[in-house]
């Protein structure tokens, strides 16, 4: 079964290839069915693959698909690499997205471009597969562009609003200011290590580079580079939100369970890398912890019910980054298996309401949503509870251990941590307090189809249970001497558990009883400034504005005329004034054309004379 | 084979290329000029001639022979080729036959 | 004369039996068809001929012709393109009114003369072979007969070709006055034991690589060439900016060689001076060229001062390694040039040539193949990878770099971008806007003949872009044949 690897991401792939060229012409009915069905073979696919790979030992399994090219020294072997970390995320993308899949089925049928929807999400499946299977940096890197791109063409799917394209724009460009600091850090790594694959790369880099170096500093940080824009972290965030321009499907597929946590698998495939890099994997978590504060705080002040998913998101794999940062590569991984499932959930229930309720984005105009959208609603009971890592859900163990981690390295990134949970409580019950309770405003136009419940109630269960999927990685991580087995701390664990009940409590007191009353806080100067500020997620848009739009618009203003391109100018110029010239001398009289060849002897002989 | 020396023999058959060659140069009827190129061949022709000559071969005067019938070969296409020209331009000026320029 | 020399010289002596059995068979019924395919019969034999003694060791039959692995390539490959010629001229004569039939033993006496030229050792072959070539090519420019273009243009050839035929010879008679031989090799034993160059000698080579320049349209000799391109009719302007160019080219390379010509500063010199000038030339005067046929005849005179910088890098390096650059190239070139003309055409009709530029616009929404391979020939032509082009212009710059001709390899560059401006050009006009077009859609007539030649064209030209190894191969067996 396992010789079948290759075909898992192939799968997909050909699902783009037929997708992209028969394009609409194929009939309505059979769009889905190769959409859907192709990543669903996958799914299954990898299903059996799994069931064989985690009933033995799981040793790493290796399929070698040939050479890419052969150049002089430069050799480029690529193939796929197995191992309990690649499982994971294979799990996470064809399981997942093969229940988007089908949610999409439906969520999209109305749409006027539904083959070209799902050739772009099977092309985005196919190369976040490559991505985690490559076990070369080439590789992986090809996988890395190709999610790109598939975000970049769905985040502007509906490309007729110029907005939608200039979100698009927004993602890749600021994704692509990531990825060149990752393109140079593998520049960095071949050059000094002479390989591109990655096992050797990290056998080697241990071997050969002393922790703290420069070398392996400057490595780990331009990797850290490209994970940071991926994965939506400080200082390259800005981007998530504007996102949400795409599909809900998309949002859930691309911007929650899958791209943005490349970032997370990237630094957990070479670990060894920052362990090398001391100060780096401390910056890792410090981005983390601040990134999770941030995004919570600007989670608290939106009204658009995806952008607050957005900016959870962010604030989600800032914990994953906050794991990492503290050397919890497992929990990091486990708490990425289980947001995948339930912020999932959470985006395709958003979906649902945002199908069945006129396409209103607002939270605030929903209301009472409870009784007219039961499942939507039960979705979304579950997906904030395990949201804010209340227990029993598998939010709360993944989260648990990331925090019981950070509190081993350093009290004040777990108080970050637990600050982060109980925002993360608050505004996530904001949500389903505001829109699930209270007095309806407007009626719910449908109610959903099999296809879109299906995997909602999957989903919901995953949500649930997910935690019982946790995958033993101890054989990928076991460079790593510090132990996982936490010293069971009462107050800590206590208070870790605790914080996220204060955020529901807070929510329920100010938008469920009533207690508190939002409108008194805002009257406040500058509590509603705070909450511009948090709105606009904490002003990086402008920031960026002032810092590099604006300067560059000036230069491009000053050099208006392109300095550099006078002298090409020039040469076409004189080109153009040669031209001329040599065509006035094509006349057509045959006896210039003999004097020409007479005057020409004459000059040659005479060079040849004097030579 | 001493009676002409070589410079001489080739000097006259260059001055005669010469001749032929300003022909095709000056002359404006498509007929004097494809005289003027039987001029130059058979310029050459002499030239060769000279050479064997001085060294006491046949193959000069092979060489003219092959010449004689390239440039018979060369004026029947040439003087058909302007017979038509004649039909359709109606006239034999080699400077209004210049339809195809630039 | 043994039987040896009469097997070595067969594929020569079926071409000639076939022009005259061709010439015989029209006499008794006259038939397009018929007469299409005896020609190509002939060209096939001459072909299975030169296969059967492909192996066999270089043969001196007579003193004027040498058949050696050399001279057996190049027929080899003239001879297919005559092949491909004929395929085209079926098509294109086939709608035309008139007695099309004498076309082909035309051909193949063209064919005869390029023959003869690639295996010639002697100037009497050289001058005999360039003659047949000459005088077929002539009465082939004025085949349309009805068109004035084509009534021009072959008069001027005829002209130019006798003016520059004279100064050939009188480079031979220069030659013949002072070393009193004929062949290659004599001329170059002659020069061997020559101190000072003779200023006789001198100028008779250099009136001699006049007279070829001529031939080959290189700068300042060039004049001719658009015109008579624009007016030949579309596959004999094929014929001749191959089969003719590079049978020309190949003798060239030969006379070079044998008679050790290369030992003299003076004719790289003056090479030199003649490759720079056409690749400028002709790059220059096809910038915003608006006839097709015109854009490939100065495009083609750039080529040739391509080739031309491999030839001159012969006096520093290897003989073998300037064969095999120069062999690659021309090979490319004759792959590339017949593909283009062969699209111009197809898509001519025998009302109209189509060589004006706004005949192609939006030519890949009307004939979306066509273009493609027109695309292709014409990337290839520009030099880009992934065609055959690439790769020649790739051996040129070897070659250029291994004799440190810096200065020529840099007019290749410029002359390279220069030709990606007007390559590309005819590209973008075909993918614009078929709404803009005011020409009325052509009834699509069934061209499968030519349609087929384009085909394989295509195919080779992407093998010898992708996997050069073969080709390659098969011109090293025959690099080291010049002696």
């Amino acid at each position: 079964m396992i010789e079948l690897l290759g075909w898992v991401p192939f799968l997909p792939f050909l699902g783009f290839l037929i997708l992209a060229i028969a394009g609409e012409r194929l009939s309505r009915r059979l769009i889905p069915w190769i959409g859907a069905g192709s990543v669903g073979i996958s799914a299954l696919l990898t299903a059996l693959i799994g069931a064989q790979f985690l009933k033995g030992a799981m040793p790493p399994y290796r399929l070698a698909l040939g050479s890419w090219m052969a150049v002089d020294n430069l050799s480029v072997p690529f193939g796929f690499y197995l191992d309990p970390l690649s499982m994971t995320m294979l799990f996470v993308v064809t399981g997942v997205g093969f229940l988007i899949h089908v949610y999409s089925a439906e969520f999209m049928e109305s749409d006027p471009g539904y083959a070209r929807f799902f050739a772009y999400m099977n092309l985005f499946v196919s190369a976040m597969l490559v991505l985690v299977l490559a076990d070369n940096l080439v590789l992986l890197y090809l996988g890395w562009e190709g999610v790109g791109l598939g975000s970049y063409l769905l985040i502007g799917f509906w490309y007729e609003d110029p907005n939608n394209g200039y979100a698009a724009r927004k993602a890749f460009v600021m994704t692509r200011a990531g990825d060149t600091s990752m393109a140079i850090g593998l520049f960095l790594l071949f050059t000094q290590l002479h390989t591109f694959d990655i096992q050797s790369v990290m056998t080697q880099a241990t071997n050969l580079w002393t922790p703290g170096t420069v070398l392996p500093v400057a490595a780990a940080a331009l990797l850290l580079g490209g994970a940071v824009g991926k994965s939506a972290q400080l200082p390259l965030q800005s981007w998530l939100p504007d996102a949400m321009a795409g599909p809900t499907p998309v949002s859930a597929l691309i911007h929650a369970a899958t791209m943005v946590t490349a970032g997370v698998y990237l630094i957990a495939r070479t670990h060894a890398l920052f362990m090398l890099a001391p100060s780096v994997q401390f910056a890792v978590a410090v981005i983390g912890a601040v990134t999770l504060l941030m995004a919570g705080c600007s989670a608290l002040a939106q009204t658009d019910i995806k952008r607050i998913l957005a900016y959870s998101t962010i604030s989600q794999i800032g914990y994953m980054f906050l794991a990492l940062g503290v050397g919890a590569w497992s929990a990091a991984i486990f708490h990425l298996l289980t947001h995948a499932f339930f912020k999932a959930l959470l985006f395709l229930a958003a979906g649902a309401v945002i199908l069945c309720f006129h396409h209103e984005h607002n939270i605030f105009r929903m209301g009472g949503l409870r009784k007219s959208m039961p499942l939507a609603f039960l979705s979304f009971m579950i997906g904030s509870a395990a949201l804010s890592g209340l227990p029993f859900t598998s939010g709360y163990y993944s989260k648990h251990e990331i925090l019981l981690a950070a509190f081993e390295v350093s009290p004040v990134l777990w108080t970050a941590g637990c600050l982060g949970a109980l925002i993360t409580g608050i505004y996530s019950f904001r949500l389903v307090f505001v829109a699930f309770f209270g007095p309806q405003h407007a009626q719910v136009e449908k109610s959903p189809g099999w296809r879109m419940s299906a995997p909602l109630l999957l989903l919901c269960i995953l949500a649930l249970a997910g935690a019982m999927l946790e995958i033993p990685l101890a054989s990928v991580f076991s460079a790593l001497a510090a132990d996982e087995n936490l010293h069971e701390l009462n107050t800590v664990s206590a208070i870790t558990v605790a914080a996220p009940f204060i955020g529901v409590l807070i929510a329920g007191l100010f938008y469920l009883t009533g207690a508190f009353s939002t409108q008194r806080l805002e009257s406040l100067v500058w509590i509603r400034q705070i909450q511009r500020f948090f709105f606009s997620g904490w002003g990086m848009d402008a920031f960026y504005n002032i810092l590099l739009v604006r300067p560059f618009k000036t230069i491009a203003r000053l050099n208006k005329n392109d300095a550099v391109d006078s002298i090409y100018s020039a040469t076409a110029f004189l080109s153009l004034m040669f031209h001329r010239l040599f065509s006035s001398l094509q006349t057509g009289q045959v006896r210039w054309y003999a004097s020409s060849m007479v005057l020409g002897t004459i000059v040659i002989i005479a060079i040849g004379w004097l030579s | 084979m001493n009676g002409i020396p070589l410079e001489l023999g080739l000097v006259l058959s260059a001055v005669l290329f010469v001749l032929g060659l300003i022909g095709v140069m000056v002359r404006r009827n498509l007929i004097m000029i494809l005289m003027s190129l039987e001029v130059m061949l058979n310029a050459t022709g002499l030239a060769f001639i000279v050479a064997g000559s001085r060294w006491g071969q046949a193959d000069g005067q092979i060489m003219f022979l092959l010449i004689l019938t390239l440039a018979a070969a060369e004026v029947g296409v040439g003087l058909g080729l302007a017979l038509q020209i004649f039909h359709r331009f109606q006239t034999l000026d080699a400077d209004s036959v210049n339809e195809m320029q630039g | 004369m043994n039987s040896n020399q009469f097997i070595a010289l067969a594929p020569i002596l079926i071409i000639a039996g076939a022009a005259v059995v061709t010439m015989l068979i029209i006499a008794i019924r006259r038939n397009f068809v018929l007469i299409n395919c005896v020609s190509a019969c002939g060209i096939l034999l001459s072909l299975l001929a030169v296969g059967l003694i492909w192996q066999a060791n270089p043969v001196q039959a007579t003193s004027l012709i040498r058949v050696d692995g050399y001279a057996l390539f190049y027929t080899a490959l003239l001879l297919l393109t005559g092949l491909s010629v004929i395929g085209l001229c079926y098509d294109y004569f086939k709608a035309r009114t008139g007695e099309n039939e004498e076309l082909f033993v035309l051909l193949l006496t063209a064919l005869l003369g390029a023959v003869v030229l690639v295996s010639s050792s002697h100037f009497a072959s050289f001058f005999i072979g360039l003659e047949t070539l000459s005088i077929s090519l002539f009465v082939l420019i004025s085949y349309t007969i009805n068109r004035q273009n084509s009534l021009e243009a072959a008069i001027k050839y005829l002209i130019l070709s006798g003016v520059s035929s004279a100064f050939l010879l009188f480079g031979m008679a220069l030659i013949y006055a002072q070393s009193g031989v004929l062949d290659f090799n004599g001329i170059g034993r002659y020069l061997m034991n020559q101190k000072d160059m003779n200023a006789l000698v001198l100028s008779g080579v250099i009136l001699i690589i006049a007279g070829v320049g001529f031939k080959l349209s290189l700068a300042p000799f060039h004049l001719w060439t658009p015109d008579v391109y624009e007016g030949a009719p579309s596959p004999i302007t094929a014929f001749i900016a191959t089969a003719s160019k590079g049978a020309v080219f190949a003798l060239l390379l030969r006379y070079f060689i044998s008679a050790y010509n290369y030992s003299y500063l003076p004719f790289l010199t003056v090479l030199s001076v003649i490759a720079v000038l056409s690749i400028l030339i002709g790059n220059l005067l096809a910038l915003l060229q608006n006839n097709v046929k015109r854009l490939l005849a100065y495009s083609s005179i750039g080529h040739m001062g391509y080739v031309l910088v491999a030839f001159i890098a012969g006096g520093r390096i290897a003989p073998a390694l300037v064969v095999e650059s120069v062999t690659f190239y021309l090979v490319t070139y004759f792959i590339t040039t017949i593909g283009a003309f062969g699209i111009i055409s197809v898509l001519s009709t025998p009302q109209i040539e189509a060589d004006d530029l706004s005949f192609y616009r939006g030519l890949f929404w009307r004939q979306p193949w066509l273009a493609t391979i027109f695309t292709l020939m014409l990337i290839s032509l520009a030099g880009i990878p992934l065609t055959a082009g690439f790769i020649g212009k790739f051996y040129i710059f070897a070659s250029g770099a291994d004799a440190r001709l810096w200065g020529l390899l840099l007019t290749v560059i410029v002359g390279s971008g220069l030709g990606l401006y007007y390559y590309l050009r005819v590209v973008v006009v075909m993918s614009m806007n078929v709404e803009a077009t005011a020409i009325e859609p052509v009834e699509p007539v069934q061209k499968r003949m030519s349609t087929t030649i384009l085909a394989v064209l295509t195919l080779l030209l992407l093998w010898f872009g992708l996997y050069p190894g073969h080709l390659i191969e098969s011109i090293l067996l025959i690099s080291n044949s010049l002696k």
